[in-house]
């Protein structure tokens, strides 16, 4: 694949959440790799807990993982400080929440202006653009409705409508449809999958419901701050086994999902027998199969490494002649 | 490709001037960054002409608005609108400069300079090196202020960007009106700042208006006009012509500053060059030589008058003689004549004075002559100076004098004087006399009419130079700010006027001496004492009007938590954000800017009016107080300004947390400096303590010096130490108060009540905010209490002073030593006279005798005062002078032989504390005259009486007698007066002094009656003079029995820290309940009741407001005591320029009824903002709440 059309990119990404409680600090993100391509619809599925948010905050230049890289756009995020880093994020991505997030003292135009205000774009066209998205979104005639006084749909448009409005390459949408009933939310699912294929927005979503996952290429599998592995566009959202292709990554590292592991008969030791290209198999190792022979015993050395000084049975740590110490080697 | 790497480069275009001007605009304030070279010179271009051109045009626009004001009057609105309205170019200058000012300081980071360098402009060298670094090219590379400038051009019209600025302000306000009640304590601490800050300044530019004014009552002309050269055959710019004389005035009335002028024949041409020009005291005033009349008796009418050089320089000691032109009787000068007129009118105008032929006496020449309104007077004899020789040309004696020599013994100046007489006069009115005032013109005159001179009489007192014009200026226009903008002001009028020839007066030249500015300098210094004595005085207020902003600031952030990591998700920058953030500060700043200004504006003469502690009375002074434009831009830098500062850092803190960490992690909690907290409360309590051992005595073995006799160290402990008790208390009680809820549980947790709630409050801790709500309590309370206790206190000591001071609501003392029922007539008589229903009889009347007596033994005499049975019906005691406090039984123990002893008396019959009840013997020794003996000398034969009497212990005074006399002498009982003297002694008892009881003097009719009566008394028969209570407390309040103009401010503390507390314990604990809106919520959800929620938080913010406010009145009662200190530090440079001590010692007097009624309504307003606030936060959708961010 072409190196330019790699829109986000993140490399052995660990993050970890300092906390006093007794167990330590939290890893939320174990070494985990991600490349999403310019015009790729990638969702992200997996349990709560599993690390899905502080990947998207991360993903989008909103905080900063411990260690590992992320570039956004082919620029590297990592070293790149305050300012830099909103103006990288101003030009490349857009965050879509499940909570629309509005800004609840703003009306829905200048909501939807308010990121090009932010860009230094004087009210007046800031404000035409926005109209301009909102009647595209259907929303012209609300444009003046406060957020408590918008509906959960047409919040969520104000919210895709104020992400579209910079044209973004990459949207990241946290559960995009969490709040919203079935019928609003197909019907915003449906505004993506359009600005999927007409604008080739690329879009990286987070998601518990399949019919989001529905329009995306390919889904993640995100467990325990780890993608585990990779389904196609069709899979069944309770039962991930039948579409699961697992993912190895770059240092080696595979991680069984929770299924797979029960399936297998729970952790263990496993020998490989059979490791070719493109093919691994394992068994289950049963019996203790290595054993201790012998010990090891070491003894003094009878000479000096140095000089071959003699020792004979003194039991002198330095040697007399050129002062080196006495090693100790196997009897 | 590695990004970070930065090229070495500049920018490859320059900027054009329309782009540059227009990044300098918007980028205005916003000091980061780099601005290239082009930038920078365009809007140099652009701000050279631009600085000048706005001067002249700002310098038509306040002219043309200032005659717009001046149209309209001194009013209300002048004030409150068109005051504002003439800085408004000011501003805009102001806002260019900034905005130069800003890009000068990125342009110098693009040459990697500090923006201090600019510190350096005021110097010649310092503008060489800047303008060098101007003109250097920028760095090529990324520097420590940003990366190089790339001069791309902002894509937005001129059109576009101006109209951006009402745009932005508009969302900024709508936000703020939205988040109202985030912004209510940001508000509220901007708008107490700047309604303190105008307020005390106002005042304080008032108070001089006032005291000004006060100080001017006894000056009815403010100036006088005279030729400038002296009369002499060539001399020029002189008239004969008194018409025309007079007709001078219509043009100096047109003058601005001049509101009434008037011709008046009286003294003669003053023309003095300097301090030592005898041309001062050598002319004389016209002087009253006699008059005739069938009513009265005018032989008994003594024409000299001697006070006046006790008062003054040695003009003149006769009574003088004034006869006024038409523009006299009317206008300010008939206003400010009228005043002092008892009885009778004053002639409304000239021509009724004329058609009356009327003549106004001085009350003592009136009740002397025994005549009064509407007598007629047949002739009236008066002497005009023809001529006078110095003392090196008296020996030769006068070529021609027509009339009489008169030798002034002080000055040693021979004057001829002539006679003149005018026939057929009326008295229309008798005015009282005043006390001395610029003795330029002499005092208290007789007044006449002009029109009973004949023309050749007008002729001759011309010629002789006794006609000069009487001038009123407009006191209003004096600048009020402060004495030496009144003297600048008054120079600059004497040139004004003298500058001119006269032309209607056939070019006449004159002389203006103004008789004011003399008064008003003396007021310099005295009134700065009394302006910094007031600013301390209103530090607190101004600290707790910042730390509500502080607070408010910080609660009203931690809000916008949410939406402000919204902005960031959505690309917002930090800067972008912060300048959101002060934007809105911006506009909630000026508002309550404003707000604060307008209210204090109008509520200075309000406050300027307050004599006693929250009595509001009209003064007689009209002051109209205005700031300088520089004041006014001084109070909104100082407060707007603040905010925006603290709004800055504290927004970088807030935004830095936000920014860096991503999620909301633990913030870092600074921790508070307990130990500094502690230090600073342990050396307020040291002047506590100072304070109050100093005021009760000693404490031990410390003796009443104090813990440091060391009159700095006492000095500096009095008058910071208040302060640190203050601050530091807040702050250590402050955690005691955060604490109440733990407090209240352990004391009640006993009770099943409480159960419930002690499982609630188990980990629900006190957070921060909760804390800071127990500080502004303090704060606010402890203010409450101290204004309320010193205000109270003062207003008491005016009282105590005044009754120490008069001795009973009326004193009168006579020329001859009179009986009581002597004495009881008079006042009767002057009762009737006046005419008040107040007061119809006397009530009592007593008297204190005065005898000399020796102790048994010793040949000393003792000064010894007799209280006769039943003074203290009479006589003001107070609990201060008298052993113990109970004055019945100290007057029992009084009529059966006992005594007390002043200081001096004690050490002479050296007695002390514990001679208490001992007996000594004095003795009275009556002489009396038996005829000559046959040596012809006189025989005397002497009586030497005994009494024993009994010590009771020291009095410190007796009321209305002098406080340094009463040290020196003892005080006995009729009964022992009676065994001295024997038993008829008291029946032929006559006295010079006598004390009436008249009415409850504490009312404010019996006090306006009693100055009246005060008037009609001393002009009684035998009269020598006279004090009552009623005008003596009026001076004691207004002129510092205490200290000038703290009745008012305390007043305004009072009410302003009152409605402070009110407003901040709903406004912050309405911040505090929506941050907790969570923790309720969670509480509910786990399946508590809304009632035992509301009970739960009702019980815990209760239980801190209730500690928090029980300390804070205890830490007020402790300020102060420990302002007591600071007070007398005060009160005594007060009494060293006013040259009395008032015998009164600073007793505190704690006024409960006001502390528990503020109390009460913060209690009120805290339960009403609980129930709205809870009742809102459990009413709120749970699912939302308990969501989150």
């Amino acid at each position: 694949m072409d190196e330019n059309l790699v829109i986000l990119e993140a490399k052995n990404m660990y993050h970890i959440y300092e906390s006093l409680s007794l167990e330590g600090n939290v890893v939320a993100l174990r070494g985990l790799n991600v490349r999403i391509n310019e015009g790729e619809a990638v969702a992200v599925i997996g349990p709560s807990g599993s690390g899905k948010s502080t990947l998207l905050k991360c993903l989008g230049g909103l905080m900063k993982p411990s260690s590992g890289s992320v570039s956004l756009g082919g620029r590297e995020m990592i070293r790149m400080t305050g300012n830099e880093l909103v103006k990288l994020r101003q030009e490349t991505v857009s965050f879509i929440f499940q909570d629309s997030n509005l800004l609840p003292d703003l009306n829905a135009l200048d909501n939807v202006a308010q990121p090009l205000r932010h860009q230094g774009v004087m009210p007046g066209p800031a404000r035409a653009k926005a109209m301009e998205l909102l009647e595209k979104l259907a929303m012209g005639d609300r444009w003046m409705g406060m957020p408590e006084q918008l509906s959960g749909g047409e919040q969520q448009r104000v919210a895709i409508a104020r992400a579209l409005i910079t044209n973004p390459k990459l949207i990241l949408a946290d559960e995009p449809t969490g709040a919203l009933d079935p019928i609003t939310s197909r019907e915003v699912l449906e505004l993506f999958e359009r600005l999927h294929k007409e604008e080739s927005v690329a879009f990286l979503l987070v998601t518990h419901n399949r019919d989001v996952a529905y329009f995306c290429e390919r889904s993640l599998e995100l467990r325990d701050g780890r993608f585990v592995a990779q389904h196609g566009t069709d899979f069944d959202m309770a039962d991930l086994s039948d579409t699961r292709e697992l993912i190895i990554d770059e240092t080696g590292t595979i991680t069984l999902p929770p299924d797979l592991l029960l399936k297998l008969g729970g952790p263990g030791r496993f020998d490989v027998p059979d490791a070719d290209r493109d093919s691994l198999k394992l068994e289950r190792v049963e019996d203790e199969k290595i054993e201790v022979t012998s010990k090891t015993i070491r003894v003094l050395a009878p000479t000096c490494p140095a000089c071959n000084h003699d020792y004979s049975d003194s039991t002198d740590q330095l040697c007399p002649e050129c002062g080196s110490s006495r090693p100790m080697v196997q009897a | 490709m590695d990004l970070h790497y930065q090229e070495s480069h500049r920018p490859t275009r320059s900027m054009t001037y329309l782009e540059a001007v227009k990044t300098g605009l918007v980028k205005t304030g916003d000091f980061r960054g780099r601005a290239s070279r082009s930038e920078f010179w365009w809007n140099f271009l652009d701000y050279l002409p631009i600085a000048p051109g706005l001067v002249i045009v700002n310098f038509f626009y306040t002219g043309a608005l200032s005659d717009l004001a001046a149209s309209l009057g001194n009013g209300l609105f002048t004030t409150l609108i068109i005051g504002p309205l003439l800085y408004l170019l000011v501003f805009l200058q102001l806002f260019l400069f900034f905005s130069f000012t800003t890009v000068t300081i990125r342009r110098l980071h693009d040459v990697g300079r500090s923006g201090w360098w600019l510190l350096l402009s005021p110097t010649v060298l310092g503008l060489l090196v800047i303008g060098f670094f101007l003109y250097l090219e920028g760095e090529s590379s990324k520097n420590k202020y940003g990366a190089v400038p790339t001069n791309a051009p902002i894509e937005a019209s001129m059109g576009e960007i101006i109209s951006a600025i009402p745009d932005n302000l508009s969302m900024s306000a709508r936000s703020a009106w939205i988040g109202r009640e985030r912004v209510l304590a940001v508000f509220a601490g901007v708008f107490l700042a700047s309604l303190v800050i105008t307020t005390v300044l106002a005042y304080s530019a008032g108070l001089s208006g006032a005291f000004l004014q006060f100080s001017l009552q006894e000056e009815i002309f403010d100036g006088k006009v005279d030729f400038a050269e002296d009369p002499d055959p060539d001399s020029e710019g002189r008239t004969n012509d008194s018409t025309l004389w007079e007709s001078t005035c219509s043009e100096l009335i047109e003058m601005e500053e001049i509101s009434d002028c008037g011709l008046v024949f009286g003294r003669q041409g003053v023309r003095v060059n300097g301090f030592f020009d005898e041309g001062g005291i050598i002319p004389q005033p016209l002087n009253a030589v006699g008059a005739t009349g069938t009513i009265g008796d005018w032989t008994n009418v003594s024409w000299d008058y001697p006070e006046a050089y006790d008062s003054g320089p040695p003009i003149n000691d006769r009574r003088t003689i004034r006869f006024y032109g038409d523009g006299i009787w009317d206008g300010d000068l008939g206003e400010r004549h009228a005043n002092r007129v008892i009885y009778g009118s004053w002639p409304s105008s000239g021509e009724e004075a004329s058609a009356n032929r009327s003549i106004i006496l001085p009350s003592e020449i009136a009740s002397k002559a025994g005549v009064g309104v509407n007598d007629t007077i047949d002739t009236l004899t008066f002497s005009y100076t023809y001529d006078y020789l110095g003392f090196a040309s008296i020996a030769t004696g006068f070529d021609d004098c027509p009339g009489e020599e008169y030798f002034n013994q002080e000055s040693g100046y021979l004057y001829c004087q002539v006679n003149m007489t005018v026939y057929d006069l009326k008295v229309v009115a008798v005015y009282q006399e005043g006390g001395a005032g610029n003795p330029t013109l002499l005092f208290n005159p007789i007044m006449v009419s002009d029109s009973v001179l004949t023309e050749d009489q007008k002729l001759t007192l011309m010629t002789n130079d006794h006609g000069y014009l009487g001038i009123a200026i407009d006191r209003n226009e004096l600048p009020a700010s402060s004495t030496r903008a009144a003297t600048d002001w008054l120079d600059g009028l004497k040139g004004d006027i003298e500058g001119v020839n006269y032309t209607s007066g056939n070019d006449i030249m004159i002389e203006y001496n103004d008789l004011i500015s003399g008064t008003i300098g003396f007021l310099n210094i005295f009134l700065g004492i009394i302006s910094v004595f007031d600013y301390i005085l209103m530090i607190p207020i101004v600290v707790l009007s910042f730390s509500v902003l502080i607070y408010g600031l910080v609660l009203s952030l931690e809000q916008r938590r949410r939406e402000i990591s919204i902005h960031r998700v959505i690309g917002g920058t930090e800067a972008g954000l912060t300048s959101m953030i002060l934007r809105e500060l911006a506009v909630v700043g000026v508002i309550g800017w404003f707000t604060g200004y307008l209210l204090a504006m109008a509520s200075v003469p309000v406050v300027l009016d307050a004599v006693g502690f929250m009595a509001f009375e009209r003064s007689d002074f009209r002051v109209v107080p205005t700031l300088s434009g520089l004041v006014t831009l001084l109070i909104f830098m100082v407060t707007v300004g603040l905010t925006l500062l603290f709004g800055n850092s504290r927004t970088k803190d807030f935004l830095s947390i936000e920014i860096d960490e991503g999620v909301r992690r633990v913030a870092t909690r600074k921790k508070s400096r307990l130990w500094l907290h502690l230090i600073i409360f342990f050396v307020g309590i040291l002047s506590f303590l100072e304070s109050w051992i100093e005021s009760n005595g000693g404490l031990g073995p410390i003796t009443s010096s104090g813990i440091s006799s060391n009159f700095i160290v006492d000095g500096l402990l009095f008058l910071f130490g208040p302060f640190f008790l203050w601050i530091g208390g807040a702050l250590v009680l402050g955690r005691i108060g955060a604490a109440g809820p733990r407090i209240f549980t352990t004391l009640f947790g006993w009770s099943p009540v409480l159960a419930d709630i002690k499982r609630g409050l188990k980990g629900s801790g006190s957070s921060e905010s909760v804390n800071r709500l127990a500080i502004i309590l303090l704060l606010t309370l402890s203010i409450v209490t101290v204004a309320a206790v010193q205000g109270y206190t003062g207003t008491l000591v005016d009282e105590r002073t005044t009754s120490a001071q008069t001795g009973a609501d009326l004193q009168v003392q006579f020329e001859e030593p009179v009986s009581q029922q002597r004495a009881m007539q008079e006042v009767t008589l002057a009762i009737q006279r006046a005419g008040e229903s107040e007061i119809d009889s006397i009530d009592y009347v007593t008297s204190v005798g005065d005898i000399f007596t020796n102790q048994k033994g010793e040949g000393s005499l003792l000064r010894t005062w007799i209280l006769f049975e039943g003074h203290e019906n009479t006589l003001q005691w107070d609990e201060q002078t008298i052993p113990g406090d109970d004055i019945d039984l100290v007057s029992a123990q009084w009529s059966s032989f006992g005594f007390t002893a002043g200081s001096s008396a004690r050490s002479q019959l050296d007695i002390s504390t514990k001679d208490i009840g001992s007996n000594t013997t004095i003795e009275y020794t009556s002489y009396s005259f038996g005829g000559l003996d046959s040596d012809m000398n006189p025989i005397i034969t002497t009586t030497v009486t005994a009494a024993e009497i009994t010590y009771m212990g020291g009095h410190r005074w007796v009321p209305g007698l002098q406080s340094s006399e009463a040290n020196q002498a003892i005080v006995i009982g009729e009964a022992t007066y009676k065994e001295l003297l024997g038993q008829t002694a008291v029946e032929s008892y006559t006295s010079n002094r006598w004390f009436f009881e008249l009415c409850d003097e504490t009312q404010k009719d019996c006090k306006d009656a009693l100055k009246t009566l005060g008037v009609e008394i001393s002009n009684g028969v035998g009269v020598a003079s006279s004090s009552n209570w009623g005008t003596n407390h009026e001076a004691n309040e207004r002129t510092g029995g205490l200290i000038f103009g703290t009745p008012g401010l305390l007043s305004l503390q009072f009410v302003v820290a009152s409605l402070a507390s009110i407003a901040s314990a709903f406004v912050f604990l309405s911040l505090v309940l929506s941050q907790r809106k969570k923790e309720l919520a969670i509480l509910q959800a786990i399946g508590a009741s809304p009632q035992q929620v509301l009970r739960l938080v009702l019980f815990e913010i209760m239980a801190i407001l209730l500690v928090s406010m029980g300390l804070g009145v205890i830490l007020g009662l402790a300020i102060s005591e420990a302002f007591n200190g600071f007070f007398g530090v005060f009160g005594f440079i007060f009494q060293i320029f006013l040259g009395q001590s008032a015998p009164i010692d600073r007793d505190l007097v704690w006024p409960w009824t006001e502390l528990i009624l503020v109390n009460a309504s913060v209690l009120v307003a805290v339960v009403i903002a609980l129930l709205f606030t809870t009742r809102r936060a459990l009413k709120s959708d749970l699912a939302i709440v308990l969501k989150g961010e």
